[in-house]
Formats: C-alpha cells, sequence, structure tokens
C-alpha cells in the first residue's frame, strides 16, 4: 500500500468501482478503499440490472467505457425486454443477475486493472484551506491524494429496522460508518435521513413453482453490452409470478403499527414509487391483491428475492404473511426484510462535476447524494472519476447536458432540485426522451469518451466499424423507391409511416441486414421531432445559461407570485434554465428573473 | 432573441395606432409588408401596408438600426388608421410572418438588457412587466366572465390527466395497474379534448372577430321621434324625420364618436301590431338588431308610454335605456325612465352621450381584450389541432413514445398561461392515483 495516490476511491459498491475504473482508464494512480473487500461489487438488494430509465443509464455507462454493463452480461440469468411495443426509445432490456456472480464479474474487471483495493474503514477525511487532501484509516493510516470520491451509499450513520428492532449498520452483515458522517457533519454541509427497505429472502425449494405463472427470459438472449467482452452467456432461468390475498393483507393491517414504519421510528423520507407492502396495504385499501415477483438470486443458489413484499414488519409476521400467499405456504425464510434509514448530502451542494462546491478535490457520488438504484450510483461515480480525473490531467470537464442523454437528466435534477425522496430514474424525467434510446447511447457518447481518454481503443474500433458499416447500408438503400400499397414510394417516407413492416421492407429492398434497417427506420421516425428538439435546445442555449448570481433574493423580486417565489427560494436555481424547470413558472417570471439578475449586475 | 412586436397605442378606437417591432432580423420584413422601397433609418415614410400583396391601410413607417433604436435592436414603427379592423389585420399579418406578440413589458425588458435604459428608469421595469401581466390577466378573465383562467386550468388538468396514463404506461409498464385498457379509448378521449380545446378557441376569437365597435339601437314604438333622436345625437340628418308613424323602414347605421369610445349607433323601424306588409319587413329586422345589440335605446313619448311594459317584456335580458322624448311639448315625467330628452331642442343629449360612453366604455375593454391575447387564441388552436393529430396517430397505430412526446408539447404550449408541469409533478400524480412499486 502506498500512501499516495492520484485518485482515492471510498466505497467498493457501483458507484465506487465505476469511479476507480474511470480513473483507470485514464492512466492515474487510483486506490479503492472498502470497509469489506469481499462485498466490493455487492448488490445490497434486488438482484437486477436495468429497467426504465435505469436501462439507459447502463447502456450510457457501457457506451462511455464503464464496466456496468459488462457485468451484468457476465451473469445475467434471465433478459427481458420492457415496453417492446411502444417505442423504440422507451424500450429497455432488464436483467435478472446472479447475485455472486456479479459480484465476482466486478471484482474480476477491478482485479484486471492496476487500481489498488485497501481494506479498511476510513475515519476522516483531511481538508486544508477548503482542499480535501487526505483520508485516515481505521488503522490510522494515512493516505494522501490529488482526488477524493466518497462513495459510501447507505452506510453514513445506517440504522436498520425490523418490528421494534434497532441494530446499526448499512446493509445486512455490514456495518455503519458513523465517524465518517461525523466528519461531514461537522463540513456544515446540507444533509437529510432517507429510508429504504427491502424484503425477505426465501428458500427456492421451499417454494410451490407450480402454483405460481413462469416468466421465462426472452429467446434469443440479447446482451446488456456492446462491448462484445462476453460471448457466451450463462444458463438461463424463469422467473415466477404470484399474488398476494384478503389473507396477506388481514395479517399486515392487522399488525400494522408494529411496523418500524408505523410505530414512528423512522424518519426519513422512503421513496413514493419503492413502497413496502405495509404502504400498499395502507394506502390503496380497495386493491385486493398485490404482485409478486418471484426472482431466483442465481443458478446455483436456493435463494430467492421476492419482489413486491419489501418490508419492516417483526420476523414473526413477516413469516405468517409470506405464508399466506400462493406457492408461498412453506416459505423458508433464510433472512428477514427490514427498513434502513441512512445519512445523504443534499445534492444541491455539488457542482456539476459532483465535486462539493465548498470543499475542493473532494467528490459524492451514488446514493450518498440521495439517489437509490445501482444504476443511478454507477453513473454518478463514471462521471465524479471521470471528472476528477480531467481535473489532475488539467483538462477541460466533461459535463453531459439534460439532451446529452439520462446521465445528464440525473446530474441536472440532483444538483440543481435536490432530493425530497431517494431518486430513481424515468422515462419521463427526460424532456428530450425522442432523441435517447438504449441503443444509440453509443452515438450520442462514445466519441465524447473516447477523445478525452475513457473509451479504450478496443471498443472505439468497434464502434467505428459498425457506424461505418451503418453509413454504408444507409447510403445503399436511402434512396430506393419500393412499390407498395399500390404505389411507388421513397423508402424513406415509407419507414416514417407509424409502425412499418420492417420484414416485408426487407424482401423488397433486397437487405438481410435486419438491424441496420431497424436503425435506419427510427431514424426517419423520430428524425423531426428530433430536429425541432435541436433547433429549441440551439435558440434557448445562450438565454437558459445564463447565470443566476448567488446575491439574488428571490422573495424581493416583485411580482412573482408566492408559489414561485417560494419554489426558487427552496431550489436556488443556478441558471434561467433551471429556473424555467420548475413546476409553475412561466415565461413572465422568467422575465421578471432575467430583469432582476441585469439590475444586479450594473 | 426572437422578434417581438407590440401596439404601442391604446387598444382603442382612435386617430392612428402605432406598432413597433424589434429583434435582430426583423428589417428583412420591411420589403415585404410595405409597398415602397425604405431607405434611410430614421426617415418617415409615407406608404402602403400590405398583406401578401392586399392592401392593408395607407400608412407612416420608420425604420431603426441598432443599436441606435430604443430597444437596442433593430427595430421599425408603424403608424397606422386607428380603425381597430385595421388593427386586427395587422396583427394577422405580423404573426403570419413570424413575429411573436411581446410579454408584458419586454420592450422595455430589452432596452434594459440592451443598456439603452439607465438603472432608475430600470426600477420600472419590473413593476411594468408584473403591472401589465396582471393588468391582462385582469382583462382576461372579464372578458370570459371571470372563468378564463379557471377554463384553461381545467384543460390543462385534463391533458394532465391524459399524460399521467400515457407516462404510467411507459414508465411502469412491468407494474400491476393498468393504465391504458385500450388504446382506441385514449384516441376517443384525446379527440375529445380536443374539440373541447377547438371551440374553446373558437369562442375566443369570436369574442376577437367582434372587434366592430359596440352596437346600440334606437328602438321603440312608431312616431315616438327616435329618428329625430338619431339625427339629433349625430348632429346631421340621415335619417328620414316625419309625422308619419312607421317613417323609417329600414336600419339605418352610423357611427358615434364619443369621448372614450367609438360606437355604431342604429336607427329602427317603429314596433307595433302592423298590418302593413312592407313595414313588417322593417319590423322583422328590428326584433333581430334589438338581439344584435349590447345596448338599445328605448323612445317613448307621452303618447306611447303606455307601451313600456310591452317592450321591456320583449327585451328580456338584454341591457335598454328607457328615454322619454318630447319634454319639449309634455311636462309629464313618468316614474322608471332614465332619461327626459328633447330631440327636437336637444334637450338632454349630453348627458345621453355620457351615459352610453360610461356603459360602454366598460364592454369596450371586453372586446378588445383579444387584440392583445391573440397569442393566447393562437395557442389554443395549436392544441386543439395538435390533440387532433394525437388522435388520428393513434388510430394509425403511432407508437406510445410518440403520443407522449405531443401530448407534452400540447401541455408545454399552456405553460405560458398556467405555468410549467415538471415530470416530478407528474410522477407524483402516477404514484398517487396509481400503486406502483415493488
Ligand atoms: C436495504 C437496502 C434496500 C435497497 N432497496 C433498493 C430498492 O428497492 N431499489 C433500488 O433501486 N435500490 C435499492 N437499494 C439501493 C441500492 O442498493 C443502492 O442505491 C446502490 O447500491 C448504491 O450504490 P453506491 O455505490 O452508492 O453504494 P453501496 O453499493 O451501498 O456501496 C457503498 C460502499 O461503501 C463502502 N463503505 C461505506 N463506508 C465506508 C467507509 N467509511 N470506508 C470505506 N468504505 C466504506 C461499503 O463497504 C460499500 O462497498 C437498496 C439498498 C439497501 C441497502
Ligand atoms: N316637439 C317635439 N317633436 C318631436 C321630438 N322628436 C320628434 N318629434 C316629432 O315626432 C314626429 C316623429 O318623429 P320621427 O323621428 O320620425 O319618429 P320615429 O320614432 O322615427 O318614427 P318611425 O320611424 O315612423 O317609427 C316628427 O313629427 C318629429 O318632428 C321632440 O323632441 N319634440
Ligand atoms: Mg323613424
Amino acid at each position: 500500500m502506498n500512501n499516495k495516490y492520484d485518485v482515492i476511491v471510498i466505497g467498493g459498491g457501483h458507484a465506487g468501482c465505476e469511479a476507480a475504473h474511470a480513473a483507470h482508464r485514464k492512466k492515474l494512480k487510483t486506490c479503492l478503499i472498502s470497509i469489506s473487500e469481499n462485498s466490493i461489487g455487492q448488490m445490497s438488494c434486488n438482484p437486477a440490472i436495468g429497467g426504465l430509465g435505469k436501462t439507459h443509464l447502463v447502456k450510457e455507462i457501457d457506451a462511455a467505457g464503464g464496466i456496468m454493463a459488462e457485468a451484468t452480461d457476465a451473469s445475467g440469468i434471465q433478459y427481458r425486454t420492457l415496453n417492446t411495443r411502444k417505442g423504440q426509445t422507451v424500450r429497455s432490456l432488464r436483467v435478472q443477475c446472479d447475485r455472486d456472480k456479479y459480484k465476482e464479474a466486478v471484482q474480476k474487471i477491478i482485479k484486471g486493472t492496476d487500481i489498488e483495493v485497501i481494506e479498511a474503514e476510513v475515519e476522516d477525511i483531511e481538508i486544508k484551506k477548503g482542499k480535501a487532501e487526505a483520508v485516515l484509516l481505521n488503522s490510522g493510516k494515512r493516505i494522501n491524494g490529488e482526488a477524493i470520491i466518497l462513495t459510501t451509499g447507505t452506510f453514513l450513520k445506517g440504522v436498520m429496522y425490523k418490528g421494534d428492532k434497532k441494530t446499526e449498520g448499512g446493509r445486512v452483515g455490514d456495518k455503519a460508518s458513523i465517524k465518517l458522517a461525523d466528519k461531514l457533519y461537522s463540513l456544515k454541509l446540507p444533509m437529510g435521513r432517507l429510508k429504504t427497505g427491502t424484503p425477505a429472502r426465501i428458500k427456492l425449494t421451499s417454494l410451490d413453482l407450480e402454483n405460481m405463472e413462469e416468466q421465462p427470459g426472452e429467446e434469443p438472449t440479447p446482451w446488456m453490452s456492446k462491448k462484445g467482452k462476453n460471448t457466451k452467456h450463462i444458463k438461463q432461468i424463469s422467473c415466477y409470478i404470484t399474488r398476494t390475498n384478503t389473507e396477506t393483507h388481514k395479517e399486515i393491517s392487522d399488525n400494522i403499527k408494529k411496523s418500524a414504519m408505523y410505530s414512528g421510528n423512522i424518519v426519513g423520507i422512503g421513496p413514493r414509487y419503492c413502497p413496502s407492502i405495509e404502504d400498499k396495504i395502507h394506502k390503496f385499501p380497495l386493491k385486493e391483491s398485490h404482485q409478486i415477483f418471484i426472482e431466483p438470486e442465481g443458478v446455483d443458489v436456493d435463494l430467492v428475492y421476492p419482489n413486491g413484499i419489501s418490508t419492516s414488519l417483526p420476523e414473526e409476521n413477516q413469516k405468517r404473511f409470506i405464508q399466506t400467499i400462493k406457492g408461498m405456504e412453506s416459505a423458508e425464510i433464510t433472512e428477514y426484510g427490514y427498513a434502513v434509514e441512512y445519512d445523504f448530502v443534499d445534492p444541491r451542494a455539488l457542482n456539476k462535476t459532483l465535486e462539493l462546491i465548498d470543499v475542493e478535490n473532494l467528490y459524492l457520488a451514488g446514493q450518498i447524494n440521495g439517489t437509490t438504484g445501482y444504476e443511478e450510483a454507477a453513473a454518478q461515480g463514471l462521471m465524479a472519476g471521470v471528472n476528477a480525473s480531467l481535473k489532475i490531467c488539467k483538462e477541460e470537464s466533461l459535463i453531459l447536458e439534460r439532451h446529452d442523454g439520462y446521465i445528464g437528466v440525473l446530474i441536472d435534477d440532483l444538483i440543481n432540485l435536490g432530493v425530497t425522496e431517494p431518486y430513481r430514474m424515468f422515462t419521463s424525467r427526460a424532456e428530450h426522451r425522442l432523441m435517447f434510446s438504449q441503443d444509440n447511447a453509443e452515438q450520442r457518447l462514445t466519441e465524447k469518451f473516447y477523445k478525452k481518454g475513457f473509451v479504450e481503443s478496443e471498443q472505439y474500433n468497434r464502434y467505428s466499424k459498425q457506424e461505418e458499416a451503418y453509413k454504408n447500408f444507409k447510403k445503399l438503400n436511402e434512396a430506393k423507391t419500393i412499390s407498395a400499397e399500390n404505389k411507388n414510394q421513397k423508402l424513406r417516407d415509407f419507414l416514417k409511416k407509424p409502425n412499418p413492416d420492417l420484414k416485408k421492407i426487407a424482401k423488397l429492398i433486397e437487405t438481410e441486414d435486419q438491424e441496420n434497417l431497424e436503425r435506419l427506420a427510427n431514424e426517419c421516425k423520430y428524425e423531426g421531432y428530433i430536429k425541432k428538439q435541436l433547433r429549441e435546445i440551439k435558440r434557448n442555449e445562450k438565454s437558459l445559461k445564463k447565470h443566476i448570481p448567488i446575491e439574488i433574493n428571490f422573495t424581493e423580486i416583485q411580482g412573482l407570485s408566492a408559489e414561485v417565489k417560494e419554489r426558487l427560494s427552496t431550489s436556488r436555481p443556478k441558471t434561467i434554465g433551471d429556473a424555467s424547470r420548475l413546476e409553475g413558472v412561466t415565461p413572465a417570471a422568467i422575465s421578471l428573473i432575467t430583469v432582476a439578475i441585469a439590475k444586479k449586475n450594473k | 432573441m426572437s422578434i417581438i412586436y407590440a401596439l404601442a397605442t391604446p387598444p382603442a378606437q382612435s386617430a392612428i395606432c402605432v406598432f413597433r417591432v424589434s429583434g435582430e432580423g426583423c428589417l428583412d420584413a420591411l420589403s415585404k409588408l410595405f409597398s415602397s422601397e425604405l431607405v434611410e433609418p430614421r426617415y418617415f415614410y409615407k406608404t402602403e401596408m400590405l398583406n401578401n400583396g392586399a392592401f392593408i391601410d395607407s400608412v407612416a413607417v420608420v425604420f431603426f438600426k441598432g443599436p441606435k433604436s430604443f430597444t437596442g435592436e433593430d427595430s421599425f414603427e408603424v403608424y397606422a388608421h386607428g380603425g381597430l379592423a385595421v388593427m386586427s389585420k395587422i396583427v394577422e399579418v405580423f404573426d403570419a410572418i413570424g413575429f411573436e406578440e411581446a410579454q408584458p413589458g419586454e420592450f422595455s425588458k430589452r432596452a434594459f438588457l440592451n443598456n439603452k435604459i439607465s438603472l432608475s428608469q430600470a426600477e420600472a421595469v419590473s413593476d411594468l412587466i408584473s403591472a401589465s401581466s396582471k393588468e391582462e390577466a385582469s382583462r382576461v378573465s372579464l372578458v370570459l366572465g371571470g372563468d378564463f383562467e379557471s377554463r384553461v386550468f381545467d384543460f390543462s388538468g385534463q391533458l394532465d390527466a391524459l399524460r399521467v396514463l400515457v407516462e404510467g404506461e411507459i414508465d411502469f409498464t412491468d407494474e400491476d395497474e393498468v393504465f391504458i385498457q385500450n388504446l382506441a379509448g385514449l384516441g376517443a378521449d384525446v379527440s375529445r379534448l380536443s374539440a373541447e380545446f377547438c371551440s374553446f378557441a373558437g369562442a375566443c376569437s369570436s369574442r376577437k372577430d367582434r372587434f366592430n365597435k359596440p352596437r346600440v339601437l334606437i328602438a321603440g314604438p312608431p312616431n315616438s321621434g327616435k329618428s329625430s333622436l338619431f339625427n339629433s345625437l349625430l348632429s346631421r340628418d340621415r335619417s328620414i324625420v316625419s309625422s308619419i308613424a312607421g317613417t323609417t323602414r329600414d336600419l339605418i347605421d352610423s357611427e358615434l364618436v364619443l369621448q372614450n369610445i367609438v360606437l355604431t349607433l342604429g336607427d329602427s323601424a317603429g314596433v307595433r301590431d302592423t298590418d302593413d306588409l312592407i313595414e313588417g319587413a322593417g319590423i322583422n329586422i328590428s326584433f333581430d338588431e334589438i338581439k344584435k345589440s349590447d345596448l338599445v335605446i328605448l323612445v317613448f313619448d307621452e303618447e306611447t308610454e303606455s307601451s313600456v311594459s310591452f317592450f321591456r317584456e320583449l327585451l328580456g335580458e338584454q341591457k335598454y335605456l328607457l328615454v322619454y322624448n318630447k319634454i319639449d311639448v309634455s311636462d309629464k315625467r313618468p316614474l322608471g325612465f332614465d332619461l327626459f330628452v328633447s330631440a327636437k331642442e336637444m334637450d338632454g343629449l349630453n348627458e345621453l352621450r355620457k351615459i352610453l360612453d360610461e356603459r360602454l366604455s366598460v364592454d369596450e375593454i371586453e372586446d378588445l381584450t383579444y387584440l392583445v391575447r391573440e397569442r393566447h387564441i393562437n395557442i389554443f388552436s395549436e392544441v386543439s389541432s395538435r390533440l387532433d393529430f394525437v388522435s388520428s396517430s393513434i388510430e394509425a397505430n403511432e407508437s406510445l413514445d410518440v403520443v407522449a412526446e405531443n401530448l407534452k408539447a400540447c401541455r408545454d404550449l399552456l405553460a405560458e398561461v398556467v405555468g410549467i408541469k415538471t415530470s416530478d409533478e407528474l410522477l407524483g400524480e402516477i404514484f398517487s392515483s396509481f400503486c406502483i412499486g415493488k
């Protein structure tokens, strides 16, 4: 172990691994410090990668040279594309992973680099004259770094709840980080408390799968990563679906007061989209049954993750309600569900590079910033790693804007709006949704990240070849005229119609290249919308980027409604563009702010 | 910056009106808009304003090259005749070539941002923006009896409700909730909303089309002195006066200029039971005209005074003034009349003018509001036609991501009136009305 590195990454979760790997790709001397070496790359909760909005993030990370998609493909046991018929831009590949194999894959990737892995707890970060310089380990050792990236997830003052039982810890089997949290408090960073929860884990062999609906993966099995590093899928298995019933609901309602969430112990705010089963039954009493996905934890593991019944009821009640469910009558529980409450740093304290505004060289990424989910964490880890590296190399930072992709939307939302609940990505958060599909992440990002040194040449060459092939395909076919529906039409115009029959068209233009035909079809379909959005982006570019100085006091701007004033004051938009994205804001309000800024500047 | 225009003079009938236009590139439009070539900045040119080559009005034009202008940008001003019809034509032409109607206070704002006005002057700019947007808002509510805003809010609420379903269907596809039962139903909902928007936009523009002045009709029993009053108010003889009842057969219109407003005054045939067929036609017109008028002056004299109640009933909800004429020959002052006049001696006419001016200038604003709010009508029509497009694209099997985009674009258009809807808020609505999450 050295005592000096370019980049120090604290935390070996999804954010930390991406951050360290990005710094490694930039050829910087990097170390990754984690409380337990064996838990590097651990999925704390649901063993699945992807989902609406989340898949887009994973594909973008992949396009930028990151590792998440690759690890997913090394461990994927069930692949399923969601939204197949709702348009290409909202199609999402979701992958069920083997929890242990995922972790192994991540660890293998990290070990294959010269990233130095250090098993230790970081107890302090040394800050001199507003600059972070070094970290102190529990062993007493001190390590210096040019940049420090903090990715400690749910570990800051983590407390787990189950009924009236309360244990300190970031997740089952891991202790909480208390000293580090105290350090952050002493820096007077704006902090808050959030909560999340997880269901019990059950033995697969104790379930009666015959009584459940089987949900096989799709065929042929697709890949998450475009890098082509994995060439053979591991064994594919099915998930199963079952449902709660009135008996289940009765058991839960009768004991709801015993749930940690309802006993008033927990102050942190949980995600609205990830409610516990208690919440669902309490808030939607008319719904007689809720769906549960039975997700295997791995190929050779006798364990399932029952997705949909996250809970913090006492153990005996968990067991009782689970055993009322069809196919789970003799379920054997190996680990009970719990809620976890933890500290997070209000991400409005960060720059666009994820560096703290008030502490130079200290970057925060992942769940510590109030997000939830592996993909959200990894995306931030990537961007913090990239920008910390660029700063060390004295290069211009790489900022993704809202119109560059979901990563841009994620970071922009975080640093401007902060979080009121654990932040999860959804496709509806992206106002330029039609510009981003899971299939065009490379075209949007690979060049950008390659130029800055974060995409390895093997990946880049593969990408260039693919683009070349598409260009040729387009040149060859674009101008073709086909006769269909009794008239001659340009292929382009034909593809623009809703739902063109691509199989038929392929025959007509005599091509076997379905993939590129589909790409061309999508290009034609969305082209008009994208052009219009690009025009708008260009037109507003200057005015939206206009900075709103800190001194502006929104409550003093005459003419703004009380509501708008309140919203502006609490979310403190940094630019006119940020302000214009706040609820209820009108063009007149934007005019008033512009004038207020000009007055201040005179 | 975009090219903006605004009416610089009050939106009322007057001798001349002035339109200002500002923004880079606006001078390129001069050759299209005016018949003669304009060479020198800061010179008055007398020319003709054209709409695609068709004559609108003879006007005077001055143009300015930025930064030597009020706003600091290229700009020009048009001085036209102050008729409301002319004003609305000019607005139409500007809209058609892509000029945008200025936001409240935007000219001053641009002047300020371009350092054309001082700090002390600038203090007033914010007030101006907020004051004029308030004023506009209250005027708008005046027009539709105060429910304009609430109706737009209601519409955008309906649109949001549809978006909740569509976005829910996209983002929560694996959930245990059905957002959209069948696409045909969604299409029908969208097309219903489109129809509502369309009729709303239609209602707004039909108000706009009534740009012409308020109508005042003189009516009453035959021979009560209606035509005499008409002539006296106009100070000239337009209508034939005679002692034979039933003299006026056709409707006669003339413009009456008062202190604050200009109105159209009409004289009509006396209404009574009559067997005279020719006169009958004229009487029908009177009934019709009564309905179309903003105000009716009912004229009676001593002889016909007994028919007041008959006329009251006839007019129903219509606004009217009860005038008792010929006070030069009658000493009676029966109860219930608003005014006692002598058309012949011009007695009480100034008072009548004053009453007309006061009563109608309130309504005057009502009619003009849509000159300044042309933009809103455009927004509503655009929303309506976009929604139409959405419903037909659903029928043609368009994918949901594109449908969602078009619905969002509709909602963005309404932001001008009701403020923006953030995705987070929309997600919140999904979470509160559907059981989402695992
Ligand atoms: C109980 C639970 C339930 C969850 N439920 C969901 C869910 O339902 N849906 C969902 O999308 N997401 C859920 N998540 C969230 C998801 O697991 C996280 O968002 C994601 O793992 C965050 O990644 P991260 O890299 O920020 O942090 P983590 O993956 O938590 O990694 C933190 C790392 O930091 C290390 N560390 C912490 N403190 C120190 C220190 N002082 N010194 C050195 N190393 C340290 C740890 O050892 C660990 O390696 C849940 C998480 C938990 C714990
Ligand atoms: N003394 C007096 N005579 C008046 C006055 N106003 C009108 N007259 C007379 O009343 C008669 C009818 O006048 P008109 O103005 O033609 O009446 P009208 O209501 O238009 O009649 P029709 O068009 O036939 O319905 C004429 O002889 C007028 O001279 C008035 O104020 N005083
Ligand atoms: Mg007459």
